[in-house]
């Protein structure tokens, strides 16, 4: 018997938790929740969660972690089939065998499982150069609630046959159906990885940002990094850094270096610490690992979307503004995709508590839309992790009432309470 | 062109329609003379009724006001870009009201700093390209046709094009859109707004969820240098043993095409651009990056090909050559066109190691039914296109044509492949559909339809498959 504590989510737990072995098991699953009217959340590796509202009932876990095999892989096809539930690490560690890739980065890649980061929607700092998740998926399988298995896609790469299923799968946080299944495109893995780390003073932040435009190699990542004390490279992490990471052959990001450590010297960053291959990769990780990583039990994590060049404007905006409400505020402005994270938090949980919902209201106004993507449960219920919904929201609760008439999957836990 | 499935164009019934079009949008918007009509019944594939009336509006309200009024009149509304489909996706299948992207064509806004552009739907891809060149970025996707097709016609199919290969299809470009539901009500889409990516299911929709009338598109820096290769081989199937060699090898050049000796001799024949005559293929091969890697990956291509069986290797020397060799690949279609008197060009797409298996096969397929084929297609991303020469006035060919491109099909299918890799389903391949996915997979498929266009006004009859399936669906829909 499982523990039903660890599949809380806000206030509410589970009566029970399943483990299907297979994908026509979850089907089956889905369809007896849908027939006894129950709700049932499907689980990957948790680590995503706190995307989202808790749900409004709650009665199964669905765990996918039993469907951890890879279905599909020839390598030379750079392509590969997967099944929902293997970690991200275990399915990077196989194509790494084959010198291949897919830029997930999400955090906690050892726990985080494939149908789970596709369900959150999960789009890391590299889509700017390779692509997203979402522009990565040639086909899946999801398990829907009348007990059927829908495919779209398929392992080719281009593929117009058919209603791009995957895409509305992707990001819909379990609330459709369950993925079972996905395909990918793989990326041969670049020659050489570097990250650049450089400590930026008070002054120099903003001129770096503009300095980084003038690098002519375009970087795969490169971000903004404010507090995430001893969270992050170890470089100048109790205050501002600016981090870059290249990826390509050794002479061009060699080269890249050069024209990064030139631009920024010209600005008056003096420093670039270099991080190489292996050491570059864990640096990385541990700085998406900032994007949800709470402060004890006192925080709450927003993101927002945006044009890359106000990335950083807005996350100094929102710094300023949560820290005149006396909270502490740590941001990464992701200067090439747009991504602004904002972690609010207190030296005091009950001073965050006071102050929640001016915190709330302050970002969301400077960071237009905004969504909690991380924090403490008993913090994130007293406010809507989505903001207000989009124009497009009729059509979205209509997608719901027809893939789950009953409710079954994760009600209230989307986008406009759906 | 090939219009296989020819019928003769006859005339709408509905004069309720045209009327209250006129009335409400004037008679420089809403067309309802046969003869003003007869250059929206047919697309690259097809021609097929004539519609009951077609507007040309200037912004989405009037695409808004001409929807409600087909809906009110019970005719269906199909959406059409340049006509340059070789689906029958743009083809009005019963009369009704063809939307024509004609007017809408501007670029609306242009953030180069921010690598994105607001466009209408009419604007024709390669002006994008070239209106923001000087800003150094450029709209990737290029179908062969985009000298003429349209950035709403290729969202409508998701096109692809050579360069997909690194860079992705429409799809991978499109940040948001504008479009008009079945009700005439206008909506815009972000993928940076939270919830279902409403975009991402409209892409490749082909017109049947709604209208788009405005489209944000994501625009890539110009590289800093290119390098094109040429490689001549003495059959196709080591040509595509060379393009598995170098994907498996980890080398994902910007295109990766094979021309046989059919295509290249009428490419040559045409264009002049230079390409080796008298091999058995040739293989176009593109890489986009920093100067500093040109040479080194072009070393590793060209040793791989020769390990291959490369009988020759050259780069194009200088941009003005890179154009033309890329203009007459793309143009490829239409210099069949001046040597056969029909040709039919199939889309399919097969894992990339199936390449060699699946040309031997097609090889096989069009000896057995006696007839020529010329293959010129995106090697790089397993993507075929077989031209299947005929001559439509002999019945034999037609009938051959016919069955042997859906061997074709049932055999990218058998090998893992599927039935369109960009053209799209239309209605030429619609009843195919049914061999890649199952009842369920369909099901899924027409509850979104269900959702975005219940009355299935917007471009009936295709995609989905006639008869049974849509029936189920139908059914599961009522219950």
């Amino acid at each position: 018997m499982i523990a039903v504590g660890a599949f809380a989510l806000g206030d509410r737990t589970p009566r029970r938790v399943d483990e299907p072995a297979d994908a026509a098991a979850v089907a089956a699953l889905l369809k007896s929740c849908s027939t006894a009217g129950e709700a049932a959340v499907i689980v990957g590796g948790g680590t995503l969660q706190g995307i989202g509202n808790a749900p409004a009932r709650y009665d199964r876990a669905i765990v996918m972690r039993r469907l951890d095999r890879i279905a599909s892989y020839d390598p030379r096809d750079l392509t590969i089939g997967i099944e929902a539930g293997m970690t991200i690490a275990a399915v990077t560690q196989r194509l790494a065998e084959e010198r291949q890739f897919i830029p997930f980065d999400v955090p906690r890649p050892h726990e985080a499982t494939v149908g789970g980061t596709l369900a959150a929607g999960w789009a890391g700092p590299r889509r700017a150069a390779y692509g997203a998740l979402r522009d990565l998926v040639i086909g899946s399988t999801a398990a829907l609630t009348d007990g059927t298995l829908a495919t779209a896609g398929g392992m080719v790469v281009k593929n117009v046959t058919g209603y791009d299923m995957s895409k509305l799968y992707v990001g819909s946080l379990g609330t459709l159906g369950a993925i079972v299944r996905a395909n990918f495109k793989t990326l041969p893995r670049p020659a050489m990885r570097r990250l650049a780390v450089a400590p930026l003073g008070p002054q120099s932040e903003e001129r770096a940002v503009a300095a980084l435009g003038s690098v002519m190699v375009e970087p795969a990542a490169a971000l903004v990094v404010r507090g995430f004390t001893g969270k992050t490279t170890g470089v100048n992490d109790e205050s501002v850094r600016l981090v870059v990471l290249f990826e390509g052959s050794a002479a061009t990001v060699d080269r890249a270096t050069r024209e990064l450590r030139s631009q920024l010297g010209a600005n008056g960053v003096a420093q670039t610490h270099l991080f190489e291959e292996a050491a570059a990769e864990r640096a990385f990780q541990t700085t998406i690992d900032a994007t949800i990583e709470p402060l004890a039990d006192r925080s709450i994590t927003y993101r927002s979307r945006g044009i890359p060049t106000a990335a950083w404007a807005r996350m100094d905006a929102a710094h300023t503004h949560i820290e005149r409400l006396g909270l502490l505020a740590d941001a990464i402005a992701d200067v090439r995709t747009g991504d602004v994270y904002v972690r609010v938090a207190a030296g005091v949980r009950e001073v965050l508590e006071d102050r929640l919902a001016d915190a709330d209201a302050t970002v969301r106004r400077v960071l237009g839309r905004a969504t909690l993507v991380a924090g403490e449960p008993g913090l994130r219920a007293r406010l809507d992790a989505w903001g207000s919904p989009p124009s497009t929201i009729a059509t979205m609760r209509a997608l719901k009432a027809r893939f789950d008439p009953a409710g079954t999957l994760a009600p209230g836990r989307y986008v406009g309470g759906i | 062109m090939a219009r296989v499935a020819r019928t003769m164009p006859n005339l709408g019934t509905s004069t309720e329609l045209g009327t209250r079009l006129v009335e409400a949008l004037g008679s420089g918007v809403a067309l309802t003379q046969p003869e003003d009509l007869a250059v929206y019944a047919f697309d690259a594939y097809s021609e097929d009724r004539l519609p009951t009336a077609a507007v040309v509006p200037r912004d989405a309200r009037e695409v808004g006001i001409a929807v409600r009024i087909a809906r009110e009149c019970g005719e269906p509304v199909v959406p059409r870009g340049a006509g340059t489909g070789l689906c029958g996706g743009a083809v009005p299948r019963n009369g009704g009201l063809v939307v024509s992207f004609a007017r809408m064509n501007r670029l609306l806004e242009l953030d180069a700093r921010n690598k994105r552009a607001r466009v209408q739907p009419g604007l024709i891809n390669l002006a994008l390209s070239k209106a923001i060149a000087a800003e150094g970025v450029f709209y990737a996707p290029d179908p062969a046709s985009q000298k003429i097709s349209t950035i709403g016609g290729n969202v409508g199919t998701n096109a692809g094009g050579p360069h997909c290969l690194s860079y992705g299809t429409t799809t991978n470009h499109i940040l948001g859109l504008e479009y008009v539901d079945a009700a005439g009500e206008v909506h815009r889409t972000s993928l940076d707004d939270p919830g279902y990516d409403v975009t991402g299911v409209l892409v490749g929709s082909e017109g049947t969820l709604g209208i788009v009338t405005e489209i944000d598109v994501r625009l890539m820096t110009l590289p800093e240098a290119v390098r094109v290769g040429l490689a001549a081989f003495a059959d196709v199937e080591s040509a595509s043993e060379a393009v598995s060699a170098i994907i498996g090898a980890g080398i994902v050049p910007t295109a990766l095409e094979i021309m046989d000796k059919l295509i290249v001799d009428a490419v040559e024949a045409h264009y002049h651009a230079g390409f080796p005559l008298g091999s058995g293929a040739v293989l176009l091969v593109e890489i986009a990056g920093a100067a500093g890697d040109m040479d080194e990956s072009e070393a590793v291509l060209a040793r791989i090909a020769r390990e291959h069986g490369a009988l020759s290797w050259r780069t194009a020397r200088d941009a003005a050559e890179r154009d033309a060799l890329w203009a007459s690949r793309k143009g490829a279609a239409g210099a069949i066109g001046r040597i056969a008197p029909n040709y039919y060009i199939q889309d399919a797409c097969v894992p990339r190691t199936k390449l060699p298996q699946v040309m031997h096969e097609i090889d096989r397929i069009a000896r057995e039914y006696r007839l020529p084929v010329g293959n010129v297609f995106h090697a790089g991303d397993g993507n075929l296109h077989p031209l299947l020469i005929f001559d439509r006035r002999v019945a034999r060919d037609v009938q051959a044509v016919v069955d042997a491109g859906t061997e074709i099909l049932r055999t990218c299918i058998a090998m893992g492949g599927t039935i369109s890799g960009e053209h799209g389903i239309g209605y030429e391949k619609r009843e195919s559909l049914s061999l890649v996915f199952t009842t369920d997979d369909l099901a899924a498929m027409g509850r979104v339809r269900d959702v975005f266009d219940p009355g299935r006004n917007f471009n009936p009859d295709k995609i989905f498959p006639s008869g049974a399936v849509c029936g189920e669906v139908k059914r599961a829909h009522v219950a």
